[in-house]
């Protein structure tokens, strides 16, 4: 029984390097994240989730955005935006996890081939831009039903204050996308010290 | 005959097309930011702030914190009552998180404003103030004050 667990759990987290690099995403998440804080917006989570769900897979899909903002939930809550009513911070909480999730899961549809190549940064970047539209359409709806609701607003009037908001996290996903989508594309390819000369460029790593 | 571009050529087109994309963005940004308000002097402005089951009125003869924030903030200072807020960079602008003790989210409350009876639709450090204005900050679950 305990083999049989070990065995689903080496095969959800993978071999070393997607551990390292799953690591290293759920780092890049919150340590951006939280640097950025005073820019609505601007955060590295979006991109996080995206790569772990393309480049990673397996349990990375959902590990990386829900470790990151078990942190990052918590301490938004308890500074940016203390006060808050439980009501709004269970349902906000819901729509950004879901949200993220969402994204990973995406990332991890589009699969490109795991090569250091301008096409797969390219894709990843592109696809960034509907999806980041998709979840700021997903999280106004929360934000409204939850919290401007109450005071009378209309959705519409939501999405109207919600567009210098999603300019600006597009500009964050077309920044961040192609970065850090780069960088892990570089190292998922060549990675670091390689056991063996055909390790040096791998394929799609998946289940 | 299809164009085929090496890998160096394609990183430089995406590149161009990238930064020309970010470049496009953050200026439409920066369009759409609240312009700053110039500090000047004003007078005869009055501020109230209605609170859960308390009230302060603050009525300068003058002033050069000229903005719907900025009074709330002299007062504050000026009369030894607590304020917290956060600022943002990006869209710039305060939140007013609480006053005097009480904080956003009680009883599904929230600090709003209002000058002159009008709903304030920009961050308060926005919202410039004139001669004779009132400005109203009121602890509550609606847009009506109640």
């Amino acid at each position: 029984m305990g083999r049989g667990w070990r065995a689903v759990v080496e095969a959800g987290l993978g071999d070393a390097r997607t551990r390292i690099l799953g690591v290293f995403l759920i780092i890049v998440a919150v340590v951006g994240t939280f640097l950025m804080h005073s820019y609505a917006n601007i955060e590295t989570v979006f991109a996080a989730s995206l790569l772990a769900g393309s480049l990673l897979g397996r349990w990375w899909t959902i590990l990386v955005p829900l470790t990151a903002l078990a942190v990052l939930q918590p301490l938004e809550w308890s500074t940016t935006y203390v006060g808050y009513g439980l009501n709004a911070i269970t349902g906000i909480t819901f729509f950004v996890i879901s949200g993220y999730v969402f994204v990973g899961f995406l990332g991890r549809r589009i699969r490109p081939r795991v090569l250091f190549r301008v096409k797969s940064v390219a894709l990843l970047t592109t696809i960034s831009v509907p999806v980041t539209i998709a979840y700021d359409l997903w999280t106004a709806f929360g934000e409204w039903y939850f919290i401007t609701r109450p005071f009378g607003v209309t959705l519409g009037t939501t999405l109207y204050f919600q567009i210098p908001f999603t300019l600006y996290h597009l500009l964050s996903s077309l920044i961040f996308v192609p970065l850090f989508g780069s960088i892990f594309l570089f190292l998922h390819a060549y990675g670091w010290p390689a056991r063996s000369p055909s390790a040096t460029v791998s394929g799609p790593d998946r289940e | 005959m299809a164009l085929r571009l090496s890998e160096r050529q394609q990183a430089v087109v995406f590149a161009a097309i990238l930064l020309t994309a970010i470049a496009g963005l953050y200026a439409t940004t920066q369009l759409l930011q609240p312009a700053p308000v110039q500090a000047q002097v004003v007078g005869s402005a009055t501020l109230d702030v209605r609170g859960d089951g308390w009230s302060i009125r603050y009525a300068p003869a003058v002033t050069t914190n000229n903005t719907a924030f900025g009074i709330l903030s002299e007062a504050s200072a000026r009369l030894g009552f607590p304020l917290s807020y956060a600022i943002f960079q990006i869209p710039q602008g305060v939140f007013v998180t609480a006053i005097n003790g009480s904080v956003n989210g009680e009883g599904g409350r929230y600090w709003q404003y209002w000058v002159n009876g009008v709903y304030g639709d920009v961050a308060a450090d926005h919202e410039a103030l004139h001669d004779g204005d009132v400005v109203l900050w009121s602890f509550s679950a609606s847009q009506d004050g109640m």
